[in-house]
């Protein structure tokens, strides 16, 4: 067990890649900690995590608003005085094109994805920093490369988190801690599905070089080796975890 | 059944830690090296490790003498499971007026040359396998190029262009292609060529304040040839330090 005793909070940790994400980390033996708006569904996996034998707790966060990010601090901290691991994976998706994007849904996508991972961050850097040693991985999207369609506030939020990175990588690096993105292709996970038919969302997870449905665990892999000590000397990085569709 | 990698440039450097790293692992590991005695040499570090190795000479810029090891290894093990395409350096460090025509292929043809001929051969076994990964070595001045190395930088970005497109050939057969690309790195070949000065300023430049070890490359090989990195094809994974954030 690569992470045994290993403080890592999870935000967006409630449902799909979040959720594979906390589940895979917990059977590397690390604790989680559960931050989503989605507090029962937090509780469910805060319930498989302990079952596969380590220590959770679930915090309903909202990641864009001050107030609930420090109440998420606040209540890791006193449940487990450290964090050694960040996972900002929480995110949303909604559609519209620029000429017709009201400015709040802009504000709110941006403060979800991207003010959402500086906050996080924020509060939790100084744990990391005064044991010189942490973990910082962002969940980003292919999208930050390739643009979408109706997704232009997505786009630039996700192509901000891989800026954000590289210049957190910089700030931290003297004090041991690592900072990357990894960028998924899209996934079968409930945010893509929700605007797409059946037929569409096949259509468009085979459409890769692999020809793989890729699921939220498939993300896993790439987390537990950036988490890990085998990636002490990998930083300021995005990693594509995408069956090839794009190659940067 | 144990793996089989082969592993070009595997006697020294950060291919020696691969070769070790592999065998580690438990899979059977084909040095490939045209050092003979360095390459018999980390071959029997591994054994006394209780790892399985064996050593092979190679002109990685001859495509018979490549042939010929790929088939070597084919006839004692049936198979290759992962090729790890390392052999490479900078050699000449001149301005482009004083490059000869030979010099710059030289360079050009050990780093870029030698991992198409090796991709060559091992590709039509992986596909006849339905398996296989390939990782090759960029640079991370194949992505920011260096002054006085013009022909070291083309052929560390050529593999990444390279590798990008035989990832998109064999990933039909289930064949992944990946690079990894180091940034200053410990090696005996450019720790022969740091004097204290240089070292320090280069420490200075990266966010994490040292030079990298061979072991942190084979970490990264590592991945690259697990499950871990099951759907992550033409990829380059940059192990720097924070040097280079491409």
């Amino acid at each position: 067990m690569r992470l045994r005793e290993k403080i890592a909070v999870v935000t967006g940790g409630a449902q799909g890649i979040g959720r594979a994400v906390a589940l895979g980390l917990a059977r590397e033996g690390a604790n989680i900690v559960v931050a989503d708006l989605q507090a029962d569904k937090a509780k469910a996996v805060v319930e498989e995590a302990r079952a596969a034998g380590v220590e959770s707790l679930a915090v309903e966060t909202d990641v864009s608003r001050e107030d609930s990010v420090k109440n998420l601090a606040e209540q890791t901290l006193n449940r487990f005085d450290r964090v050694d691991i960040l996972i900002n994976d929480a995110g949303i998706f909604p559609q519209a094109r620029v000429a017709e994007m009201a400015e709040e849904d802009w504000d709110r996508v941006l403060d979800v994805n991207l003010g959402g991972n500086f906050l996080c961050c924020r509060a939790f850097v100084p744990s990391m920093r005064a044991r010189k040693s942490g973990r910082v991985i962002s969940i980003a999207s292919g999208i930050a490369h390739t643009g979408a369609v109706s997704g232009a506030h997505y786009a630039a939020s996700k192509a901000g988190i891989i800026g954000f990175i590289k210049a957190l990588a910089r700030e931290l690096g003297p004090d041991g801690i690592t900072a990357n993105a990894i960028c998924p292709s899209i996934i079968d996970t409930a945010l893509p599905r929700g605007h797409r038919s059946a037929e569409e969302m096949k259509e468009r997870l085979l459409r890769n070089p692999l020809g793989h449905v890729m699921q939220p665990e498939d993300l896993v892999g790439a987390v537990l080796f950036l988490a890990s000590d085998a990636a002490a000397y990998i930083t300021g990085q995005a990693v594509n975890v995408n069956c090839g569709t794009v190659m940067i | 059944m144990n793996d089989i990698a082969l592993v070009t440039g595997g006697a020294n450097g950060i291919g020696r830690a691969v070769s070790l790293k592999l065998a580690s692992m438990g899979i059977i590991v084909a040095v490939a090296d045209w050092d003979e005695k360095s390459a018999d040499d980390t071959c029997a570090a591994i054994r006394s490790r209780g790892g399985n190795a064996e050593s092979f000479r190679v002109d990685v810029t001859r495509a018979a003498d490549v042939r010929e090891v790929v088939a070597a290894v084919i006839q004692r093990h049936g198979r290759i499971d992962i090729l790890a395409n390392i052999a490479g350096g900078s050699i000449h460090r001149k301005r482009i007026e004083e490059l000869s025509w030979s010099e710059w292929k030289e360079v050009v043809d050990i780093n870029l040359k030698g991992t198409f001929l090796f991709c060559r051969e091992a590709a039509s076994i992986m596909i006849r396998q339905k398996r296989g990964r390939i990782v090759n070595t960029a640079s991370n001045y194949g992505v920011t190029g260096s002054a006085l190395r013009t022909p070291y930088s083309a052929a560390k970005a050529g593999i990444i262009g390279f590798s990008k497109s035989l990832a998109l050939e064999l990933a039909p057969h289930g064949i992944l292609v990946n690079v990894v690309a180091p940034g200053p790195t410990d090696t005996p070949r450019v720790m022969a060529n740091w004097t204290p000065e240089l070292r320090k300023k280069r420490e200075e430049e990266i966010p994490l304040g040292r030079t990298g070890r061979p072991d942190d490359l084979a970490e990264a090989f590592r991945f690259l040839c697990s499950d871990e990195s099951a759907w992550m094809t033409g990829q380059t994974l940059h192990v720097n330090g924070g040097l280079v954030m491409p």
